[in-house]
């Protein structure tokens, strides 16, 4: 039953990607990133200087200085045009812009439902058989980031996902908030007879414990199933009503038992939600960027850093890297490009940033590994899609002794972020010295603290407000300030706009 | 993890009393500065964008790139199916034709008079024909030499910039072969063969052979390029007329040339000369932009030292200077890999004596 099913699932992936090469559809370029990592605003940033980096290179201002199809002078300009699949939101990027541009300036709303843009680039071809004017088509695809921590389950079982789940919260990091749900499921029997109540009660418990794992100050990553965090529109639904329980690996549920029940939900879950999310926005991408918001990790403590990398090497393995070849892009799409990236790069002064790579490239060390084995092409970069600050020298007196020189960031920070024991109300600029990070990635994960409050890490990194729109000679805001979002672009784009 | 040694996290509002705000242009007053930091006040200076997009270079970055462009529009140029290609081609078959056909008459004739003298005729056709023959044969076998070399510089030079040790053995083994009939290279042959059958990295080998095997070369040329120099500025400084001068000069530079391209391993015949300096004339082309803080403000001051003396001599260094150039060029684009753990010599390391030294400048006047 399961192989047939499982060939059922690749026949139909295998089928919407014909039907895709048929129709001729454009790059599909996965952004995949946890929740707050900044898919959102790095899709809006994105759109919006490929939209008005030909109006504003006619202004005169330099943009995209290493996207190489704009530096040349060949991109004539890009478009947004309906997209492809009729039953999937269109990605709000009027309304994100407005956010990040208008007079409140403020980052967008966290994404609930999954969203879709195209694009069209047109573009001169320089070299190679088909020299001249040609269209790329771009498919971006926004979703919540939560729904992303539920691909690792595709190959677990209940009784597997049961246990992991409870090996974790049995962690020192989790254990305070932890508690609560791990003696109510602990005192619960797995034999005893099926409960709605007994299951909503648990159920209940559970994703209270998520979203306090979630919350800021501790920034943990590894927290399926997504749909209890973000629940969309099945909020309710017996398929989201159900929780882990202390059972026997490998042993058959007796039917009508509690334990039952919950797997039998729990397949459900990966059925009708995991399943089709996988398929219809997964297994078909070209090209994928994975953000990276190593900061708030690196803001919490080494316990959220290494549950960073777990939830990320335990996501990677469902994506499908390797070098495409004739047949398999038509059958099989494969991801040849994959630029992993450490968003908010803006937050710390540029002679960091090496150190915040070799972090993020410590943090993706196995999948790394794993798709340039295979033969896709993969970088590392820290960028800033919107960039809230500028940079600063900041000079003391004798207050300091010897290192009186700080290299630091000049940004409006966000109300109620805390640094050096003052609270910011949103409004006046801060230079900002957020701390050294480490020269040995490696330092970053040794130590359980988790949730480290302020005054005792060695960096903190605030959040800032978008930065003021800077507008072009037609009024419209011209392309948002970025930090190597070009670098970025290149990498994805550039070898299909040769 | 201490907290000592690293400075813990800091915030200064910018709108607070003790921030001296300070950008690059227009730094605060020094006496309110020191004055505020007395009092334990803070300067903050923006500092200038590192994200700001710069300026690139319309010119190729560096020396490197010059030469295999310069090569790419000479040496490499695969020009058969070009116009004025095709132009060339077709006179010269009607050239070849109405040669062919004075010849087919003129024997006709000799035999219409004697048959002995018909096949004197016909043998001396033949002679012609084959000398024609192997005299195109050794033409294309230059250009291709050449261009082989001019492949194997850039190979060298990506050998190197990637460090790629399979490359780098390849490019040696070539490079060997290319200069397998010169015995004056023979112990450094042997040293670089043996280097490449030990671990050693690509970029290692690489130095190493250009320090063994061309170093030697490049002396040869130097010398070349400096006595060539040294003629020129001499008969410029004495001869009568001008048309003397502009058609010595013309003479030396095509005798530099293909001296260099000897030294180097090449054998440029007609065809592959004027491949060469085609290859040359972009080099200087690209490079003269480039050499203009060098040898432009030189030739100046060369030139005003000189000319106080006499205006024949300024002339006189102004074209050895010229030659010089030429010859630096020719160097540039004739040799098999980039100048890398050997300088590339300018114009002051060739021909000294053009600069007022003392000691040299007594060869010339």
């Amino acid at each position: 039953m399961s192989i047939l099913s499982d060939l059922l699932f690749e026949t139909r992936i295998a089928a919407s990607s014909l039907a895709d090469y048929v129709t001729g559809a454009g790059l599909r370029l996965g952004v995949t990133g946890l929740s707050r990592a900044g898919k959102t605003v790095f899709i809006t940033a994105l759109v919006q200087n490929l939209l008005r980096a030909s109006t504003a290179a006619m202004d005169g201002e330099r943009v995209l200085p290493v996207f190489r199809v704009h530096a040349e002078g060949r991109l004539m300009r890009a478009k947004l045009q309906p997209q492809p699949d009729d039953h999937v939101p269109r990605f709000a990027y009027e309304d994100h812009l407005a956010a990040l541009t208008g007079d409140e300036r403020h980052w967008p709303e966290s994404t609930r439902r999954i969203s879709e843009l195209r694009l069209t680039l047109e573009f001169e071809r320089r070299k190679g058989l088909r020299q001249g004017p040609s269209e790329l088509t771009i498919d971006i695809v926004d979703y919540p980031g939560e729904w992303l921590l539920d691909l690792p389950l595709l190959t677990k079982g209940y009784a597997q996902w049961s246990r992991e789940t409870l090996e974790a919260s049995a962690a020192a990091a989790r254990a305070p908030f932890a508690a609560d749900w791990r003696g109510a499921t602990l005192a619960v029997a797995a034999d005893a007879p099926e409960s709605e109540a007994e299951a909503k009660r648990l159920a209940d418990l559970f994703t209270t414990y998520l979203r306090s794992a979630r919350a800021e100050t501790y920034a943990l990553s590894t927290l399926p199933p997504g749909r209890f965090l973000m629940p969309g529109e099945l909020e309710g639904s017996p398929a989201l009503t159900f929780a882990p329980l202390h059972v026997e690996e490998g042993a058959a549920f007796a039917p009508g038992s509690l334990a039952a029940m919950m797997e039998r939900r729990y397949e459900a879950y990966k059925a009708h939600v995991v399943k089709p999310f996988f398929r219809d926005h997964f297994a078909r991408l070209d090209r994928q960027i994975v953000l990276v918001d190593a900061l708030s990790a690196l803001n919490s403590g080494p316990a959220a850093v290494r549950d960073l990398e777990t939830a990320l090497s335990e996501i990677l393995v469902a994506f499908r890297a390797g070098r495409s070849g004739f047949l398999s892009t038509i059958f099989r799409p494969k991801i040849d490009r994959i630029l992993f990236a450490a968003t908010k790069a803006d937050h710390l002064h540029h002679t960091s940033h090496d150190r915040l790579e070799n972090i993020l490239r410590l943090l993706t060390a196995r999948a790394i590994a794993r798709a340039e084995d295979v033969g896709a092409h993969v970088d590392v970069v820290a960028i800033a899609a919107v960039r809230a600050t500028r940079e600063a020298k900041v000079k003391q007196g004798r207050m300091l002794g010897e290192k009186s020189e700080l290299d630091a960031i000049v940004g409006v920070p966000l109300p109620g972020e805390r640094i050096d024991g003052e609270t910011f109300d949103g409004k006046g600029e801060v230079a900002i010295f957020p701390g050294e990070l480490p020269a040995d990635p490696k330092a970053v994960f040794r130590g359980d603290g988790l949730g480290v409050p302020e005054g005792a890490a060695d960096y903190r990194f605030v959040r800032f407000r978008p930065p003021v729109p800077r507008l072009a000679k037609d009024g419209e805001p011209l392309p948002l300030p970025s930090i190597r979002l070009d670098r970025a672009l290149e990498f994805l784009l550039g070898d299909r706009l040769q | 993890m201490s907290g000592d040694e690293r400075q813990r996290p800091r915030a200064f509002r910018l709108d607070d009393d003790r921030i001296v705000l300070a950008d690059g242009e227009t730094p605060a007053h020094d006496d309110l500065r020191q004055d505020r930091l007395k009092k334990g006040g803070v300067i903050v200076e923006t500092t200038p964008d590192a994200f700001a997009p710069q300026d690139e270079p319309a010119e190729p970055r560096d020396a490197e790139e010059a030469t295999e462009i310069a090569q790419a529009r000479g040496i490499r140029a695969r020009a058969l199916l070009s116009w004025g290609g095709l132009l060339w081609s077709a006179l010269g078959g009607l050239v070849s034709m109405a040669l062919g056909l004075w010849a087919t008459r003129i024997v006709e004739d000799l035999f219409a008079r004697s048959a002995t003298l018909g096949w004197i005729g016909v043998a001396l056709a033949a002679a012609v024909v084959i000398s024609l023959l192997a005299l195109g044969l050794r033409e294309m076998r230059a250009i291709f030499r050449q261009r082989h070399i001019a492949t194997l510089h850039a190979a060298l030079a990506r050998a190197r910039d990637a460090d790629d040790r399979d490359a780098a053995r390849a490019g040696a083994n070539e490079l060997l072969s290319l200069y397998a009939s010169r015995p004056d290279t023979a112990r450094a042959r042997a040293l670089v063969k043996d280097l490449t059958r030990e671990i050693v990295d690509g970029r290692d080998l690489i130095d190493i052979a250009e320090r063994n095997l061309m170093a030697p070369l490049d002396a040869d040329a130097n010398r070349e390029i400096a006595s060539a120099a040294k003629r020129v500025s001499m008969v410029t400084a004495i001869s009568p007329r001008a048309l003397v001068d502009v058609l010595f000069v013309g003479a030396q530079a095509i005798r530099l040339l293909r001296r260099i391209a000897e030294i180097y391993g090449g054998r440029p015949g007609f065809l592959g000369f004027v491949r060469l300096a085609h290859s040359v004339g972009a080099h200087l082309a690209i490079t003269g932009g480039m050499a203009i803080g060098d040898s432009l403000v030189q030739q100046v001051v060369g030139h005003g030292v000189a000319a106080r003396l006499s205006a024949k001599l300024g002339e006189g260094v102004l074209n050895g200077m010229l030659t010089t150039r030429i010859g630096l060029s020719a160097m540039a684009v004739c040799r098999p890999m980039p100048f890398a753990a050997l300088k590339q010599p300018g114009v002051k390391d060739v021909a000294p004596f053009l600069f007022g030294d003392s000691k040299e400048r007594r060869d010339i006047s």
